[in-house]
Order: C-alpha cells, then sequence, then structure tokens
C-alpha cells in the first residue's frame, strides 16, 4: 500500500501535474471532456444493452447493433479515459482516500468482466438467436447487468466529489 | 419583461429551502440527472449517427428513429423533471449565472431543431431526403446537445 502511495505522491509533484492543478480552465475543460465521452460511451453501451435484453430495438439483428456501435463506443471510450486519466493525475492525493473513487473502478473491472465473459461464451453462438426479439436467458442477463454496472461506475464517479465516505 | 420575480418567487418556495438544507436530496437528483441524459444522448446519437451515415447504416432511418423515440423521451422528461428540482433549489444562484443563461439559449435553440426539422427528416421517406441534409441535421443535433451538457457542467466553474 505505501508504493502505491507513494507512486501517488510522486505524480501529484510532477511539475505538468502542478500546473494542471494550477490552471484556472484545466480542470473545468478536462472535466466537461470526461463528461461528454462518459455521455456517448454509456448512451450507446445502454442502447446496445437494451437490444440484449430484449426491450428496444428489436427489429434490428444484435449483431448489427453490436457492430455497428463498436467504434462509437471506442471513440468515447478513449476519450473518458484520457480525460478521466488527466484529471487523476493532477490530484490523485485527492483521489487516494475515497472509498467511492476505488468503488467505481471495481465496477469497471466487473463491467469489463461481464463483457468479456459475454463475448467468450453466450455471444459465440449469435448466429442462432440475432434475429429474435427476445434473446437467450443468458444474453438478456449479460445486457441487464451490464446496463446495472455501467450505470454504478457513472453513480460513483459522480458520487467522488463529494467528501463522503474520504479517509486520508 | 423580467424573469427575476419568478426566481425569486422558487427561491422563497418551502421546497427550495428544503433542497438546499438537505444533503441528499441534490446529490440523488443530480444523479438521476446525470443517468437520464445518458439515455437521453445514447438515444440521440443511435440515430445522429445513422443521420451522419455510420453507425446502424442497414435499417431503415425511419425504424432506427422510432424504435429510440420512447428513450429520447424518457430520458428527457426525466432530464426535464430533475432538472427543475434543481433549479427550485438553486433558483438564485442560478439567475445571475451567465453561463446558466447560455445554457437555457442553447437548450430553446436544441429542442425547437430536435422537434422540427430532425423529427420532419428522421420520420420521413429517405429517398425524399438528401444525403447531404441528413449529415447536416446529425451533425447540428450532436453539435447542439453536446454544447448544452457542456455548458451545463461550466456553470459552477465560470459565472
Amino acid at each position: 500500500m505505501t508504493t502505491l502511495h507513494n507512486l501517488f505522491e510522486w505524480l501529484e509533484a510532477l511539475p505538468t501535474a502542478t500546473a494542471l492543478r494550477e490552471s484556472d480552465y484545466g480542470y473545468p475543460y478536462l472535466l466537461a471532456g470526461h463528461v461528454v465521452g462518459m455521455l456517448f460511451f454509456a448512451g450507446l453501451i445502454l442502447m446496445m444493452d437494451l437490444r440484449l435484453a430484449g426491450l428496444a430495438h428489436v427489429e434490428t439483428r444484435v449483431s448489427q447493433i453490436q457492430k455497428r456501435l463498436f467504434p462509437w463506443q471506442m471513440l468515447s471510450l478513449v476519450l473518458s479515459f484520457v480525460t478521466g486519466g488527466l484529471l487523476f493525475y493532477m490530484q490523485p492525493l485527492q483521489y487516494w482516500g475515497k472509498v467511492f473513487f476505488w468503488t467505481k473502478f471495481v465496477m469497471m473491472g466487473l463491467a469489463g468482466a461481464n463483457a468479456i465473459v459475454f463475448h467468450l461464451t453466450t455471444y459465440r453462438s449469435v448466429a442462432r438467436w440475432d434475429n429474435d426479439p427476445v434473446p437467450p436467458f443468458r444474453a438478456r442477463l449479460a445486457g441487464i447487468l451490464s446496463i446495472v454496472l455501467w450505470a454504478a461506475v457513472v453513480v460513483f464517479g459522480r458520487l467522488t466529489a463529494y467528501d463522503w465516505l474520504t479517509y486520508q | 419583461m423580467s424573469l427575476e420575480p419568478i426566481f425569486l418567487w422558487m427561491n422563497r418556495l418551502p421546497l427550495s429551502e428544503y433542497i438546499r438544507e438537505s444533503a441528499y436530496v441534490s446529490p440523488v437528483n443530480n444523479l438521476v440527472h446525470l443517468l437520464s441524459m445518458v439515455t437521453f444522448i445514447g438515444a440521440l446519437a443511435l440515430v445522429d449517427l445513422r443521420l451522419l451515415n455510420t453507425g446502424m447504416r442497414q435499417q431503415p432511418l425511419k425504424q432506427v428513429a422510432q424504435a429510440a423515440l420512447p428513450w429520447l423521451v424518457g430520458g428527457f422528461l426525466g432530464l426535464l423533471v430533475t432538472g427543475f428540482i434543481a433549479l427550485t433549489g438553486t433558483a438564485m444562484a442560478q439567475y445571475t449565472n451567465r453561463v446558466f443563461w447560455l445554457k437555457m439559449y442553447i437548450l430553446l435553440a436544441a429542442m425547437i431543431f430536435t422537434a422540427t426539422v430532425r423529427h420532419k427528416v428522421t420520420m420521413a421517406d429517405e429517398a425524399r431526403v438528401g444525403p447531404l441534409w441528413s449529415m447536416l441535421v446529425g451533425f447540428i443535433s450532436l453539435a447542439l446537445w453536446t454544447s448544452v451538457a457542456v455548458a451545463a457542467r461550466m456553470i459552477m466553474f465560470l459565472r
């Protein structure tokens, strides 16, 4: 733990991190970029998950939604990652003691694992249920789990801004 | 005509005081606002990408737009309700903030554009709307709504 904390301290002391911290506009612009990236990423993920859950876009093939939205989901994910990374880089110690900050990353890990497991198992047989308005149970489950976990990422990300459950 | 009396009246409501004094109403309201925004932008972007001739290109535009519509309207209603709750709690602080009014003007333009031009184009027979016009509509829609979100995020930083 100490080594990780040392890393946070080292980052915070870097000249470019200090410069960003002292800039009037660095934080608001990065935050705005982070919100925009998040909105498009989570929004398009939600639309895809609603199809998987059989709740929307049932006239469209599942594989179509997956394939056609993927590049845009990844593009907005990159925007979220870059802006989020810089927000962290400019004041890592601010986040060190925040339970919600760490919870957000646990949720992100679970959401990622859910997506990977789904693609390696259930999605392999997509050709058989591609046109079904209501996909098989395991696909619906992956869709609902994805909605819940990504919503949790958004929620805990937002809650990080408050000083609840913050320790030093 | 000044809207100041309306904002002053909102600010004096018992509900306004209650929102300001509670430690939880604003954060929870804000979370619902944010999740509604995700739903709204998802339903919006899905169709705007289609207008830009990328995204879900093999489906008829009208089919994509109709499937997205309930989520677009639902997300918008969520934004509207939580937006009014947030405004009630902070009416005078918003009234005196220039960025708040900037957001409101862009929002007004975005709402009018979406309910008229964009709605007409997405529900029209695709062959009747030239591809360049479709792209322009998709681009303007994305630009307007992204600006609303950015301006909103800036309210508490800039005045």
